[in-house]
């Protein structure tokens, strides 16, 4: 059967059609209606059907992508390379598929974004409509995330479609939709955002004042390498500790005392290099086991909380 | 009954205002504060400017920019500096996002204030198609990083405007023709202030050259990465951006007006050279006073909290005892 789909023939290959022709408009509207016509369908089913559903798609895809991981698959493939047995035409079609499948996975995520902007609406409205004493902030987002949209577009419209010269990367060639975007997100959105990232450091310091305290030997070793970081995060400081250094001991005779192990950045590097990368390595070795454990159990349908209906 | 506070109590529970106060006065004063500080550049982050400097010219680079503005402090930096030497080099570059889809627009602004300081010191322009593309945002991190493994040429297979205004596939373009596969690029660099780090590496390293600017967050993940060999080279925060900067004003085994090496790198014994064109200390440069003020303010607001702590326990425990 893999063979059969494989579609050794690239002319053929329903997922290697090439972008913009006729027949993948064709397959595109047809997988659309037929999109449509299942979840139609599945609207009528019996609501202890759906999570079999659920568990039967969610191993299928998990599946395919078991499958693409374990089977050979061919390297810089070109459109015109066929297939020479069995193992080939399987790898193919593992490769050709896995394209569609990562575009439908962008669709999908993409679609986030809508049912983000429908929910923030729905919220928003919501409470303007019920007079909420907060309803003024609900008014403000509401008409920043139109006038947004709409310079956006019209920004986005103009550079790909009415700008074949590229004209628009100059700022001197703008319009007024083109300032217009460029104050609401480059002179009110980006400043804000930054700005709103920006009251960590105020954060930091006020913590560190109060709550950075030796109270015990771990406090006091996790404040001294602290301490140790932050100057090696100072160039000045660095800088002139080792040249410091130099001149304290201009010529360390071999085999004794060595200077250059006691330099900040030296001492900083070993910190680094021998107690914080294997500690975050071990971290992320648990992340990846639990990531694993967690990928099975939605994979074999085990995670009840995973595919509610 | 309250206990009436001494001085070190007062010290200890002084209201967070007046911290927030000197803080944004130091933060003031170090950004405008203009002076050249000397450095001494992280190993990491010369491997990173050397590997740079050894795409040749004319070359491809692949950019993965996955960051917005919360952490351009860090991340426009990276990006500027980054560009900066592909533009002297002449090396072309493909530009997308797996992250954000604030991204695009904050790396567009990013390349025209270059092109608009290049154009100011009468330096060649870059121009979409001719010499970078831009192909935007992609939702899916995961799945997105397997297909370009896999076969860059389908997933990147759209149009985008030639320089005559003509849509044509990118692979046409003179930035992609001689890419293939992931592997062609002469090196892919990811900027990035999130996790999209683990996954590109996960899933490309074994591919291509891979080289990372990432912020200071996401550093000692970077870090596991350069030490396995994954990364080739790492410029980490801030001092990444300044470290980067002040390569490209001295570059690596290279001698200064004195005939002194300014930045010893010890992997290699030939010089990488510094950048001839254009701005080098920028960004990093301008925010590296203030960044010494601010560290400096961290470490003295820890040493005074603690002496105020043991101070107030003697106090008290003297107190007690009369």
């Amino acid at each position: 059967m893999m063979p059969w789909l494989a579609q050794a023939d690239p002319r053929l290959n329903m997922w290697a059609l090439p972008p913009y022709s006729p027949q993948l408009w064709i397959a595109v509207i047809a997988t659309v209606l037929v999109g449509i016509l299942l979840v139609f369908g599945l609207t009528f089913l019996p609501t202890n059907l759906r999570r079999p559903i659920v568990t039967v798609m969610t191993f299928l895809a998990g599946s395919f992508y078991v499958g693409l991981w374990l089977w050979p698959q061919p390297v810089a493939k070109v459109e015109t390379d066929l297939p020479r047995d069995m193992v080939e035409s399987v790898g193919f079609w593992f490769q050709d598929a896995q394209q569609a499948l990562a575009n439908v996975a962008n669709i999908l995520t993409a679609f986030l974004l809508l049912l983000g902007m429908y929910s923030l609406l729905r919220i928003h409205l919501g409470r303007i409509s019920k007079k909420h004493p907060d309803r003024a902030f609900s008014v403000v987002l509401i008409i920043s995330m139109f006038l947004i949209v709409i310079f956006g577009y019209a920004d986005w419209r103009m550079r790909t479609f009415l700008d074949p010269q590229n004209l628009l990367e100059l700022k001197t060639n703008w319009t007024i939709w083109n300032h217009g975007r460029d104050i609401l997100f480059d002179g009110l959105l980006m400043q804000m955002d930054a700005a709103m990232f920006s009251l960590i450091a105020f954060f930091i310091l006020s913590a560190a004042f109060r709550a950075f305290r030796i109270r015990s030997v771990e406090a006091t070793v996790m404040m001294v390498s602290a301490l140790i970081l932050i100057i090696s995060l100072m160039p000045l400081v660095i800088y002139q500790s080792e040249m410091l250094i130099k001149a304290w001991f201009p010529n360390p005779s071999p085999g004794s005392f060595n200077p250059e192990n006691y330099k900040i950045g030296t001492i900083a590097g070993w910190v680094k290099s021998n107690l914080q990368t294997p500690s975050l390595r071990a971290v992320e070795f648990g992340v990846g086991l639990g990531a694993l454990a967690m990928g099975l159990r939605l994979w074999l349908g085990l995670e009840k909380g995973g595919v509610s209906v | 009954m309250r206990r009436k506070q001494n001085f070190w109590d007062e010290i200890q529970f002084i209201d967070r205002r007046w911290l927030y106060l000197v803080l944004g006065v130091f933060l003031v004063l170090g950004l405008n504060l203009k002076c050249a500080v000397s450095n001494v550049c992280a190993e990491e982050g010369k491997d990173f400017y050397a590997t740079v400097m050894k795409v040749p010219e004319g070359g491809t680079v692949l950019i993965q920019s996955d960051w917005t503005t919360s952490t351009r402090g860090e991340s426009q930096g990276h990006l500027e500096s980054l560009l900066r030497i592909l533009m002297t080099k002449r090396v072309k570059f493909l530009i997308y996002t797996f992250a954000d889809p604030q991204a695009p627009q904050v790396w567009r602004n990013v390349i025209r204030v270059i092109n608009e300081e290049r154009e100011s010191q009468n330096l060649p322009v870059y121009r979409p198609w001719v010499d970078y593309i831009d192909v935007g945002y992609f939702a899916n991190a995961e799945g997105s990083s397997i297909a370009v493994r896999n076969d860059i040429r389908r997933f990147f297979s759209r149009q985008v405007k030639d320089d005559k205004g003509i849509n044509r596939s990118i692979f046409e373009s003179p930035v992609m023709t001689k890419i293939n596969k992931v592997g062609d690029a002469d090196l892919f660099v990811i900027v990035t202030a999130s996790a999209t780090l683990d996954v590109a590496v996960q899933r490309l390293s074994d591919r291509v050259n891979m080289a990372a600017m990432v912020t200071g967050v996401i550093g000692p993940t970077a870090l596991t990465f350069y030490q396995s060999g994954q990364l080739k080279g790492v410029a980490i925060g801030l001092k990444g951006v300044y470290d980067t900067e002040y390569m490209m004003a001295n570059g690596l085994n290279t001698p200064g007006p004195d005939g002194k090496i300014v930045v010893e790198y010890d992997r290699s014994e030939a010089p990488v050279p510094k950048i001839t064109e254009g701005k080098t200390l920028a960004r990093g440069a301008s925010y590296i006073v203030a960044l010494h003020f601010a560290l400096g303010l961290v470490i003295f607001a820890v040493v005074v909290g603690n002496i105020a702590m043991f101070a107030s326990r003697a106090a008290n425990k003297g107190g007690k005892r009369r």
